[in-house]
């Protein structure tokens, strides 16, 4: 799921210069580690419901998941529908 | 050198007030007069906005000294009239609106799903939602939360009358969350997509022959959520008038993502050139907009 969860995000987010090797899965996804900002916040959003049918509603819901990449592929797991 | 503008309104909430008071029983063209013989000459001479303005005539506009001189004049009464035509409809005042380009947002609103409508600061693109009763969808707008509370209050009151929500961009991130689900719910989502605020990624662009700098967030949200999008322009036409431009924005939902994205932006830019050299006293960004 984690590999899987990277090579999304290297796409979606077109991190073309990154390789999933090069992506730490414990790093925060905003302000240090991997840097994202608000329009990435987005993009993870319309991801988790356009492949995994979750839809994340509230910002208080989606902080602790969206903290690192292990956390969002363990939410992911636990709650997928597709 | 200024990049941004505060985009706050001039005056505390009791000026407001009584503007407000003041517009309920005045003509809006007593008031207009009163501006431009009394308060702009002031505003000229201390604010830095006449600088700015007089380059976009000279550099963009191409304009000589005597007629860019004159043009900045003109543009800071348009942008006083824009404030109190917003005042005069707080104050329950009604303005003659035209709309060309309607049978874009009808075709859009008989379909299922979402789309975006965007503006920039051209014109007093407000007007449109205090005008226009949002019927078929609900009309959502984006707003940066900075505005003077007087000022929001009314625009709320204004807004829930018409079938308009607010979503204020909060450092939380919650808008984000709200956004998504304008977009997957088939409402219709209103942003303003010609200058940068919160995130720094930008698209560069060529406007009146300069290199200017766009937020990537609305492209790259109308792409991501697959949505058509209209550009909308509301342009001071008469005193008492406004006319309302509505341009769909084309880009193909083919093509790959950062493909899309500058399609949809250079369409909006296009549309935003043509608009600016039609009105250019209508040209409200009173910073140096160009890099």
């Amino acid at each position: 799921m984690i590999l899987e969860l990277k090579e999304r995000i290297i796409d979606v987010l077109n991190l073309e210069e990154l390789t999933p090797e090069d992506i730490d899965a414990e790093a925060p996804l905003f302000g240090e580690g991997l840097g994202l900002d608000s329009i990435d916040a987005l993009e993870l959003i319309v991801l988790m419901e356009k492949y995994y049918g979750i839809r994340l509603a509230t910002a208080s819901e989606a902080k602790p998941i969206f903290r690192n990449l292990a956390t969002m592929a363990a939410y992911i797991a636990e709650h997928r529908t597709k | 050198m200024k990049r941004q503008w505060s985009g706050k309104t001039y005056g505390n909430g009791w000026m407001h007030l009584w503007l407000i008071r003041l517009l309920r029983v005045l003509d809006v063209r007593v008031l207009y007069a009163f501006t431009f013989v009394f308060v702009l000459p002031v505003v000229l001479l201390v604010n830095p906005s006449r600088t700015y303005i007089y380059r976009f005539m000279r550099e963009r506009m191409k304009y000589g000294r005597c007629k860019s001189l004159w043009k900045t004049y003109v543009n800071h009464c348009m942008f006083a009239q824009l404030v109190i035509d917003r005042f005069a409809m707080y104050a329950g005042k009604e303005f003659d609106v035209k709309v060309v380009g309607m049978e874009h947002v009808e075709r859009l609103i008989a379909l299922p799903g979402s789309f975006m409508m965007m503006s920039s600061h051209v014109g007093n693109y407000e007007l449109a939602g205090y005008t226009f009763k949002s019927v078929g969808k609900r009309m959502n707008v984006l707003l940066f939360s900075g505005e003077k509370a007087s000022v929001m209050e009314n625009r709320q009151r204004l807004f829930e009358d018409n079938n308009i929500g607010m979503v204020p961009v909060m450092d939380d991130m919650s808008h984000l969350f709200e956004i998504n689900r304008i977009l997957s719910d088939g409402e219709m989502l209103g942003v303003l997509a010609d200058r940068i605020n919160g995130s720094t990624k930008s698209l560069r662009k060529r406007l009146l022959g300069g290199d200017v700098l766009l937020p990537q967030g609305p492209f790259s949200i109308a792409v991501m959520k697959s949505v058509p999008v209209i550009a909308v322009d509301v342009i001071k036409t008469a005193a008492r008038q406004y006319t309302v431009f509505i341009t769909p924005l084309e880009y193909d939902a083919e093509a790959p993502r950062a493909k899309q994205v500058e399609s949809l932006s250079q369409a909006y830019i296009d549309n935003m050139e043509r608009t600016v050299r039609r009105y250019p006293t209508q040209w409200y960004n009173y910073f140096e907009y160009w890099v």
